[in-house]
């Protein structure tokens, strides 16, 4: 019994010690990413397109959508290195953004663990949750529990006039679902 | 298969076809509705129930009808006497089960539930729940042997109900002709990844436990899905990987290390997949026999399995060349020379994984990424392999530049059916180089014209090329059977409801099969005809049309720049023959009777 209870303590250490460690690394993310790159990864034309609505063509938005490869290809590899300082299988996703009224925001970068507590599949963009308006508001890291076994650090990425230009997730997830979004 | 003069309608003594029960049957085209009639979308003029089945099948194949219980109410018994045993014909009854579609509010028959010989149960079906049913259809499938001698079979169906019994002649007439084994057209079935195994089969799931993914019960789940449609001539195809890279570990090898040292660490769940997939097993007992399945993804993306954080680097090269090198010497060693393992790219960069598109390519820098991964194959898979590594395209918006473009390093292009067909000189030069071409689009629902998922069956065929893919077709939706959107994304259905821990086939299914079979007939045909002859002579009998008819003249806007088109612009280059666009259920059968005349005459 006292075996049961000691496993069952650690378990539950190990858990509330999660967030903890995912801050480090949330922190390193705000260190490390460079908002103006994260702000040159969507193209001006996919950008254009990306609010656009034609009800004849319902796909354009998507079908539109494009990046620079070079920002993008090194803000991913800075997210990947930095998802390696988790202990546990992370992903550290970037939501930037999307100039709308009222405001929007879209991830622009996911991986591999296709972890996110906030993305709907498929969604090119989306509303502002709260936790990620005041994040992009204060400056502030937020530790986020939306979904069961799931925690979240959303923390500010900032450009070189020192203003927020999004947000990066680390998010991680007590007991991965290994078939989640492989589709 | 073969439905010879089938609208003979011959009244036998025993049957009273107005009053209390009844016996009859309808050829497969057409589906009948709970209430006595044919569904809306296949109503056609003249049609009538049959008082005796009358069926021509050519050897080592299907022909099938519905048989159709009438009864106004009550319990009843259905059974069909078996053919005399030396003739090796197996008869294959299965309830038709009815559909509600809120879009088209009425009832639909699709899904197919095994059924013993003899059934019995009452209408309306207890399961089913229709108020106001009077008649309960049955799926009956005949299979004939190759080696079953040719003649004329016959044997009979039976039903008890309110005091009397009704029987209905059943005779087949079995032609010389043997279908050949090989199909002229692959028709493919797609799917992605295997949670939905696991949301579409709670009950196993909840027997099986939380092992779920790792038990026998799971692999097992996985090869029916793959007999399914093999034993329906078609090809399953399950892709492993998600958008971002994350790949199913029943998908791939279990790695291990990074850079020089990445290696594959264990091969246990990827063999248990794929074993008795690559090596036939998983198809022993099948009509079709024990044979490898013809094609099968590889886990291959961006980040498997190199990772995409050495893109660009000596790493990234050193990581796919290691691990898909040994992949090659692993399938070489097992002997699984005869299936092609397909190089593969679906992510689309509108979901935010990577910087490109690997499906789609809209964006024509794309192809480079495509350039690089075509090296990084060749490096790693020796020139001389007889393992059959083929790099796959799966293209639409930019297709013409890249037939041109990736000429020589995409050797399997799947293609947007539409746009396809404005490109009359494409399938000459894709198949005189060698590549594989098949055509791509979604399923007709239950709601269009049975003949509908026919078009998709010879248009391959007319055209020269090699198949056709139904992009999605495991997705029945979250209630397929009393709120049911109608099946563009499903041919089969989860068998748990009815106790049955496999998937269940469809009426769509087996047309589409039939079909096959036909094309089959017809393209054996051409090894001493005039194909381009027959080809016409079908289409004309399919739905009053030309071999022209069936390709569109090249818009203007295939000279635009793909990146300024929208789908909007394809819509208005698409045509609007009504002869595709209003099709009649008995299309088919047309070309079956075409398909017979020949048989008839080469006899």
């Amino acid at each position: 019994m006292k075996l049961v209870l000691f496993l069952a303590a650690a378990g539950l250490l190990a858990q509330d010690d999660l967030p903890a460690r995912l801050d480090v690394v949330a922190r390193a993310a705000t260190a490390m990413l460079d908002g103006d790159v994260c702000r040159s990864i969507q193209t001006p034309r996919s950008a254009k397109f990306l609010l656009e609505t034609d009800p004849r063509d319902p796909w354009k938005a998507s079908d539109n959508f494009d990046v620079n490869d070079d920002a993008f290809i090194a803000t991913k590899k800075t997210l990947m290195r930095l998802a390696r300082l988790c202990p546990e299988a992370c992903d550290v996703n970037l939501w930037m953004p999307v100039p709308a009224s009222p405001p929007r925001i879209q991830i622009l970068i996911r991986n591999v663990h296709e972890m996110s507590q906030f993305w709907t599949w498929g969604d090119l963009h989306q509303d502002v949750p709260a936790e990620m308006k005041r994040v992009l508001a204060t400056g502030e890291r937020v530790t986020v529990r939306r979904r069961p076994g799931m925690i979240s650090v959303l923390t500010p990425v900032y450009d070189s006039l020192g203003e927020i230009a999004g947000l990066a997730e680390v998010v991680s997830q007590t007991t991965p679902d290994l078939r989640e979004n492989v589709k | 298969m073969y439905h010879n003069r089938l609208w003979r309608a011959v009244a036998l003594v025993s049957v009273c076809a107005c009053q209390g029960a009844d016996l009859s049957a309808l050829p497969e085209h057409a589906r009948p509705d709970p209430f006595g009639a044919i569904v809306a979308a296949d109503k056609v003029p003249g049609a009538a129930p049959w008082r005796e089945i009358h069926l021509e099948t050519a050897r080592g194949g299907y022909v099938s009808c519905h048989l159709v219980v009438k009864l106004p109410g009550g319990d009843y018994q259905v059974q069909i006497a078996p053919f005399p045993a030396a003739s090796g014909i197996q008869v294959e009854l299965y309830r038709e089960w009815f559909h509600y579609v809120p879009s088209a509010q009425g009832y639909y028959p699709d899904a197919l539930i095994p059924a013993p010989t003899p059934y019995r149960s009452r209408i309306p079906e207890p399961d089913n729940r229709i108020a106001k049913q009077v008649a309960q259809p049955f799926w009956l499938d005949f299979w004939t042997p190759a080696a079953t001698p040719p003649g004329s079979y016959e044997t009979s169906a039976t039903l008890r109900a309110e005091g009397k019994t009704i029987s209905l002649l059943i005779k087949l007439q079995v032609l010389r002709t043997v279908i050949p084994a090989e199909d002229a057209v692959a028709v493919d079935h797609n799917s992605y990844g295997t949670s939905w195994l696991a949301t579409q089969y709670p009950e196993l799931v909840s027997r099986v436990g939380a092992d779920f993914y790792s038990s026998a019960a799971f692999y097992e789940l996985i090869h029916a899905y793959h007999r399914v449609f093999y034993e329906h001539r078609g090809v399953f195809h399950q892709l492993g990987y998600g958008h971002a890279g994350k790949v199913g570990p029943e998908f791939a090898p279990r790695l291990e290390g990074s850079g020089a040292s990445k290696h594959v660490a264990g091969w246990t769940q990827y063999d248990r997949h794929y074993r008795p997939l690559l090596d036939g097993s998983a198809f022993a007992g099948t009509h079709r026999g024990a044979r490898p399945i013809p094609f099968v993804y590889l886990p291959i993306n961006p980040e498997w399995p190199a990772s995409f954080v050495n893109w660009g680097e000596p790493g990234y090269e050193r990581e796919f060349i290691n691990v898909v090198g040994e992949m090659e010497r692993h399938f070489r060693a097992a002997g699984w020379t005869s299936t092609r393992f397909e190089m593969f790219f679906n992510h689309k960069k509108r979901y935010k994984g990577f910087p490109w598109d690997g499906d789609e390519v809209r964006f024509s820098r794309d192809d480079a990424y495509f350039r690089e991964y075509a090296r990084l194959l060749r490096a790693a898979v020796p020139a001389d392999s007889p393992v059959k590594f083929v790099f796959r395209a799966d293209v639409s918006w930019t297709m013409e530049r890249q037939f041109k473009e990736l000429a020589g390093l995409v050797n399997f292009w799947v293609c947007g059916g539409g746009e396809f067909g404005w490109y009359d000189y494409a399938p000459k030069l894709l198949k005189d180089r060698g590549d594989i071409v098949w055509i791509y689009g979604g399923t007709p629902p239950v709601t269009e014209a049975s003949s509908q998922v026919t078009v998709d069956v010879i248009r391959p065929w007319i055209w020269g090329i090699d198949g056709f893919v139904h992009w999605q077709t495991t997705d029945a939706g979250e209630d397929p059977w009393f709120h049911f959107a109608g099946g563009a994304e499903a041919l089969v259905y989860p068998g748990g409801r009815f106790g049955i821990d496999a998937p269940i086939p469809s009426v769509r299914l087996k047309i589409q099969r039939n079909a096959v079979q036909d094309v089959d007939l017809l393209n054996a045909l051409a090894a001493h005809r005039d194909i381009r002859r027959l080809q016409a002579e079908a289409v004309r009998r399919f739905n009053d049309t030309g071999l022209s008819e069936w390709r569109t003249p090249r818009p203007p806007m295939a000279d635009r720049n793909p990146e300024d088109v929208s789908n909007a612009d394809y819509e208005d280059a698409m045509p609007k023959n009504p002869k595709f666009t209003h099709l009649d259920a008995a299309a088919w059968q047309r070309v079956r009777g075409y398909v017979l005349e020949q048989l008839r005459e080469a006899k």
